[in-house]
């Protein structure tokens, strides 16, 4: 492909003319007349707008544009980045000049935003029509087809047609209107196809262009002009029809300007169509920005008042971000030439950032200052009217460190560092104890979950069990403690050790965490008051393996620098770190399941206390001045996705198994393709259709949220199925071969090669499934109902009865109705004047919060495994 | 009978059953594990069926299957876990028979009850004759009064699904240009996952939107009231286009580079080739692409239901673009909640007319997909 085009390339760099440069600041006109009445449609600036308001916004435009075309421009002079083409630079310069220009009117003469508009369709006219004459007398050098060509010439006419019949309307009376705007079509394509193209294809736009100008210009079509059709309900005001006109002018404008920049023909044509490509694909994202801005514009204020955060706590936070921000700072960059460094600032402006901000972070917990914003939400009062109430967003000094905001980042830190490091099997002498540990972690593990599994189900009614069980904990973390020990062993000869011995470290700090972890679950289920006298030996053991990790990760590191076996020793560092991150997740967990602070002297790890987000983690207060949260729905939302994904994913992956290892291509795997795709566009009210007449007849004939999970997970099937089969089908068949010359059975095969090499590709697929159940409405408002202002959450897990008779196993919560996110909007759309809107837009910002964080971790982790797929 | 048609009947059952016992069994079971693939297989029908009829006994059926299945699991595993993924691989079908029947079964009463009086107009007969006579005031849809056609809401449907494909056909396919065409690679990995993030936007978002947005800028605007089938078509044409692009994303980037390249070779533009190769082989997928994108915009309700509310007049003149009334999904949404029980069985007779509307378009741009697949297999 690339020959073909190289003559593209020299074109479009080759030195610009005068004829070229007036072209290009027509497009830019045109652009920038596209993006103003884009504005305008969206009531960003009214019409009527002038004087201070529109100055304003003109202010704000020339800055964004000065900014984004002058940083552009001198990034590309330092030749940092490449801007090589004279039509980009053209375009670019002109919306420069054009949009000073246009604020430099506006500030002098005070014109009304429509008189604007007027008169740069006006402009564009003129200038339309310059160009193609220029160009029929040969002033220039351009090479025109014959004719515009009959699509144009159609496009032309129908628009023709809409302008003769609009006229006729207005000046003659009956079905005349008809004949003018026949007579208009037929004037507009004659005009477009019989002469040459460089007048068919100018002089037709500057005469729409210049219709336009005139009945804005006139005040014929102005803000206050209205139409109302006869017979119908409603009309269109001039506050929506001139923004319109202005944009097809617009558009109009740029693609006549850009075919005669081409100099028209073949090239002409292309350079037109793909601008208007181009705008369209500007307006879709517009379209997608506005509407997230739109949500949190409105609900930001609602969904985050009174939110506070520890100091403490949020450096925790960055941890993550750091080692991603480590990650691209270490890629290495280009040559030595100056702007390289330039480019190295940007890969470690992030590291830069992230730095400033922790330590402006430790400053607030060394000063104690607070570091607060202020501002205002409105709630419904007691008259149905919006009634402002102050509040605040707030970073404290506090040293605590909530339990789960310490989990959760660990885990994935841990889990990170893990994946990364290479196993180090096979490395090394293996010595007699550590057979005896690798041996004897997996029995002390599963005892330890055994006697997990059976006191959930038995209980801690005698105080016997109650001593065991305290016993089981202790002997749980002093193995862990042990096994920690032993991965520190490999260090006691030095560098050598750890080379010799290399081992010791995946085995013992693996075993350490695991074991804890165990250990850890077991704690909540035996004891009755926590935190008790020896009970802390848990954070005690994971206190020991976040020293231990720490001195196995310094300590490889330290050796690396000196030289040595790299590999092993990064992996041994990463381990270390590894097991740093997991024991501190163990100890947020310890803290989380007990309830119990852990004082680690300078800070403290607390369940409560550290992090406070009204919004979601309030339930609604029936009396109260600030009316609290949504807690419940955030809660039934949680339970609605993972009921349906407990449903589903088994279903969805087994079907995906059976469709593509099992069985051949033939007419049942047709029939279940079929059946997939006709579930997939099923609307989903049928959905709920169909749970109201089977599920909830059958399911104490009450809506419940059993029938929204079932119902959710009906639609999720076809999701979850459809992904995963692509998912399997993309493992290479070499995979399978492989296994099987080794005379593995199929389902060894596919439980040990197929499904491994398949699961990143169907998590994603869950994921995205799973983001678009989350906003699901339709088949809850039938099956699980929608309610306003729900006050309590679903307590599932706290509801698991076991009966003597069926159906033995019961559970109260899931039997009942309960809140949902975006039920709760539909409650507050469907109560009118008694729902509070405000409340509606932070329900709306918390929904959409939720399903975009979905959609990207699917769509990153997505992108991240094809291209690991691609380069292996 | 003759002799060779009997035997002939014998080896056709004989092959249906050999087909049969590989689907259930596979082409070389375990010895031995036959039967208890058969005991599963009976087990979760028994549990399905104990489900249908007497679902509070279905804890025994399950339990029982998971037994079976936990023994099967350490005797024979292979056999277990390939009947387990075929019970996973018959839950689709059996989950579209179902809803199938269903919506059926609850929609009966109601169609015994009201015959054809539920798709034509009262006094009137087939509603396509009558655009001219339609009465002001005659009301079409009053269940207590006994007038039960859905004629309004089918109409209303369809003004929506119409203003919406307006939006949304020529904006998604010039936007899968763009971004199979002319975006560069950077830009396409940008924009791409921009347009599937766009269409995990809830629907209840942007009904809430336009709820929200229909007393101000609707009536500065559009002169009306507030609900319009206008609105609530531009907002469904907005949520039916990241469909609509991405099925013709992928119609217009599965035709082989090589008739690309062919064009490019012959000195035509990036233009020419796109408008006069890409475009035109791909133009089945497109089609495909429209038609779902349609399907989602008559199956989508919470938008709808939020901006058009609860009106039952029909349009008058038919095509008012400014009447609002409810469509058929809005109409189950709302008023599911408290009908009665005639009414109840009026809902599912909406929800058939829209099942059976979207499973034949999804299967109709199907089949013009398999199409082009062989198609462009062909010549590749």
């Amino acid at each position: 492909m690339s020959e073909g085009y190289a003559t593209e390339e020299t074109f479009t760099t080759a030195d610009a003319d005068a004829y070229d440069r007036w072209l290009d600041t027509t497009i830019a006109v045109g652009i920038l007349g596209f993006v103003l009445a884009m504005a305008a449609v969206g009531q960003v600036v009214t019409l009527t707008a002038s004087g201070d308001a529109l100055n304003g916004v003109f202010l704000t435009l020339s800055a964004v544009v000065t900014g984004a075309v002058g940083l552009t421009a001198g990034l590309a002079a330092l030749n940092v980045v490449a801007v090589e083409s004279r039509r980009v630079r053209g375009v670019g310069l002109g919306l420069l000049a054009a949009t000073l220009l246009l604020t430099a009117v506006v500030y002098a003469t005070g014109v009304q935003l429509v008189t604007l508009f007027g008169l740069v369709l006006l402009v564009d006219s003129v200038s339309l029509v310059g160009a193609g004459i220029a160009s029929w007398t040969g002033s220039v050098d351009t090479q025109p087809n014959a004719s515009a060509g009959i699509l144009t010439g159609s496009v032309f006419a129908l628009v023709g047609f809409g302008i003769g019949a609009a006229v006729g309307g207005a000046f003659l009376d009956g079905p005349l209107y008809l004949v003018a705007g026949l007579l208009g079509a037929a004037l507009f394509g004659v005009g477009t196809i019989v002469p040459r193209e460089d007048i068919g294809s100018t002089l037709p736009t500057a005469a729409v262009t210049a219709v336009f100008a005139a009945v804005i210009l006139t005040g014929a079509i102005g803000p206050d002009w209205q139409w109302l059709p006869e017979g119908l309900s409603g009309g269109f005001s001039g506050v929506i029809v001139v923004p319109l006109f202005v944009l097809f002018g617009s558009l109009f404008t740029s693609w006549s300007a850009a075919k005669c920049r081409a100099r028209f023909g073949a090239r002409g044509r292309q350079y037109g169509a793909f601008l208007v490509i181009y705008l369209n694909a500007v307006m879709m994202v517009a379209v997608m920005v506005s509407i997230v801005f739109f949500v949190v514009s409105r609900g930001v204020t609602y969904a985050f008042h009174g939110v506070q955060i520890g100091a403490l706590s949020l450096l925790v936070l960055l941890a993550p971000l750091l080692v991603l921000a480590i990650n691209r700072a270490r890629n290495p960059s280009g040559t030595s030439e100056w702007h390289s460094a330039a480019r190295q600032s940007f890969r470690i402006a992030p590291v830069a950032a992230i730095g400033s901000l922790a330590v402006v972070l430790v400053g607030l917990i060394v000063t104690g200052e607070t570091l607060d914003y202020a501002f205002e939400y409105t709630v419904l009062g007691d008259g149905r009217e919006e009634v402002p109430i102050d509040t605040v967003a707030a970073i404290t000094p506090e040293t605590a460190v909530g339990a789960w905001v310490l989990a959760f980042p660990t885990l994935i830190l841990a889990v990170y560092f893990f994946r990364n490091a290479s196993s180090l099997r096979g490395v090394g002498t293996r010595s007699p104890t550590l057979e005896r540990v690798q041996q004897a972690v997996p029995l002390v593990g599963t005892g330890l979950a055994l006697a997990t599994i059976a006191y959930v189900l038995v209980g801690t009614g005698f105080p016997v069990l109650v001593t065991v069980g305290t016993g089981l904990v202790v002997a749980g973390a002093a193995a862990a403690a042990g096994a920690t020990l032993f991965a520190l062993s490999a260090l006691t000869s030095g560098p050598e050790g750890l080379l010799d011995n290399a081992q010791y470290v995946p085995v013992g700090l693996a075993g350490g965490v695991t074991l804890l972890a165990v250990t850890a679950f077991l704690e909540p289920t035996v004891t009755v008051s926590p935190g008790v006298g020896p009970i802390d030996i848990v954070p005690a053991v994971a206190l020991l393996g976040v020293l231990v990790g720490a001195v196995v990760a310094v300590a490889a590191a330290v050796a690396r620098n000196r030289g040595g076996d790299d590999r092993v020793f990064v992996s041994q560092a990463l381990l270390g770190l590894s097991a740093v991150c997991g024991f501190l997740t163990i100890l947020g967990l310890h803290a989380a399941f007990t309830g119990a602070p852990v004082d680690l002297g300078v800070a403290t790890v607390a369940n409560v206390g550290s992090f406070d987000w009204p919004f979601v983690m309030q339930s609604y207060v029936p009396l109260g001045i600030e009316p609290g949260g949504i807690y419940p729905a955030v809660i039934g939302t949680v339970w609605l996705v993972v009921g349906a994904s407990t449903f589903a994913i088994p279903l969805g992956v087994g079907a995906a198994v059976f469709l593509t290892e099992y069985i051949e291509q033939g007419s049942f795997t047709a029939v279940v393709e079929t059946a997939t795709n006709a579930l997939w566009s099923t609307p989903s009210v049928v959905f709920g259709l169909f749970g109201a007449a089977l599920l909830i007849p059958r399911l104490g004939d009450q809506r419940s949220l059993l029938a929204g999970m079932l119902v959710l997970g009906f639609m999720l099937l076809p999701l979850v199925l459809i992904t995963s089969r692509e998912a399997i089908k993309s493992v290479p068949d070499e995979y399978r071969d492989a296994s099987a010359a080794l005379g593995v059975s199929r389902w060894e095969t596919i439980r040990s090669v197929v499904l491994p090499a398949a699961m990143p590709g169907v998590i994603t697929g869950v994921i995205l499934g799973v983001g678009r159940i989350a906003g699901e409405t339709a088949p809850l408002i039938l099956v699980l109902g929608s309610t306003l202002n729900t006050p309590n959450a679903a307590d599932v897990l706290g509801n698991f009865q076991l009966l003597s008779s069926a159906p033995f196993v019961f559970n109260g919560a899931v039997m009942e109705s309960t809140a949902a996110l975006p039920t709760g909007i539909w409650a507050t759309i469907a109560a009118g004047v008694s729902g509070s809107q405000s409340r509606g837009w932070g329900t709306a910002l918390v929904l959409l919060l939720v399903v975009l964080m979905l959609y990207s971790i699917g769509i990153v982790s997505r992108t991240y495994f094809r291209r690991k797929l691609n380069y292996e | 009978m003759s002799n060779s048609n009997v035997s002939e009947t014998t080896s056709t059952l004989g092959r249906t059953r050999r087909r049969v016992s590989t689907v259930l069994f596979g082409s070389d079971p375990e010895p031995g594990s036959k039967a208890i693939v058969s005991l599963g297989l009976v087990l979760i029908a028994v549990t399905i069926a104990l489900f249908l009829v007497q679902p509070i006994f279905v804890s025994y059926g399950l339990f029982a299957f998971l037994l079976v299945v936990a023994v099967g699991w350490f005797t024979y595993q292979a056999a277990t876990a390939r009947l387990l993924t075929l019970i996973a691989t018959t839950s689709t079908v059996l989950t579209i028979g179902f809803i199938t029947f269903y919506l059926f079964y609850s929609a009966w009463p109601a169609i015994t009850e009201n015959g054809p009086a539920l798709v034509t107009l009262p006094d009137y007969g087939w509603f396509f004759f009558l655009d001219a006579v339609l009465p002001v005031d005659g009301s079409y849809y009053n269940p207590a009064g006994g007038a039960v056609s859905l004629i309004p809401f089918f109409w209303g449907t369809l003004v929506v699904t119409f203003i919406a494909a307006l939006v949304a056909a020529p904006l998604g396919v010039l936007g899968a240009l763009f971004i199979s065409e002319v975006a560069g690679a950077r830009l396409r990995a940008v924009i791409k996952p921009g347009v599937e993030v766009l269409a995990g936007i809830p629907s209840i978002v942007y009904g809430f939107i336009g709820f929200t947005i229909l007393n101000t800028f609707v009536q500065d605007t559009f002169l009306t009231d507030g609900a319009t089938f206008l609105i609530a078509g531009l907002v469904v044409g907005i949520m039916a286009l990241p469909t609509v692009v991405s099925v013709s994303e992928d119609a217009l980037s599965s035709v082989p580079s090589s008739m690309g390249d062919g064009a490019v070779a012959m000195g035509a533009t990036k233009w020419q080739t796109m408008k006069s190769i890409s475009v035109p082989a791909a133009f089945s997928g497109i089609s495909a692409a429209i038609i779902l994108g349609l399907g989602r915009a008559i199956g989508e309700t919470m938008a709808v239901a939020a901006i058009l509310a609860g009106g039952t007049q029909f349009a008058d003149p038919l095509f008012d673009i400014f009447h609002a009334n409810m469509t058929l999904t809005s109409m189950i949404a709302i008023q599911y909640g408290n009908a009665s029980q005639s009414l109840e069985h009026v809902l599912f007779v909406a929800g058939v007319i829209l099942f059976v509307i979207v499973a034949s378009m999804s299967i109709v741009s199907q089949y013009i997909e398999r199409r082009l697949d062989k198609k462009l297999k062909g010549q590749a």
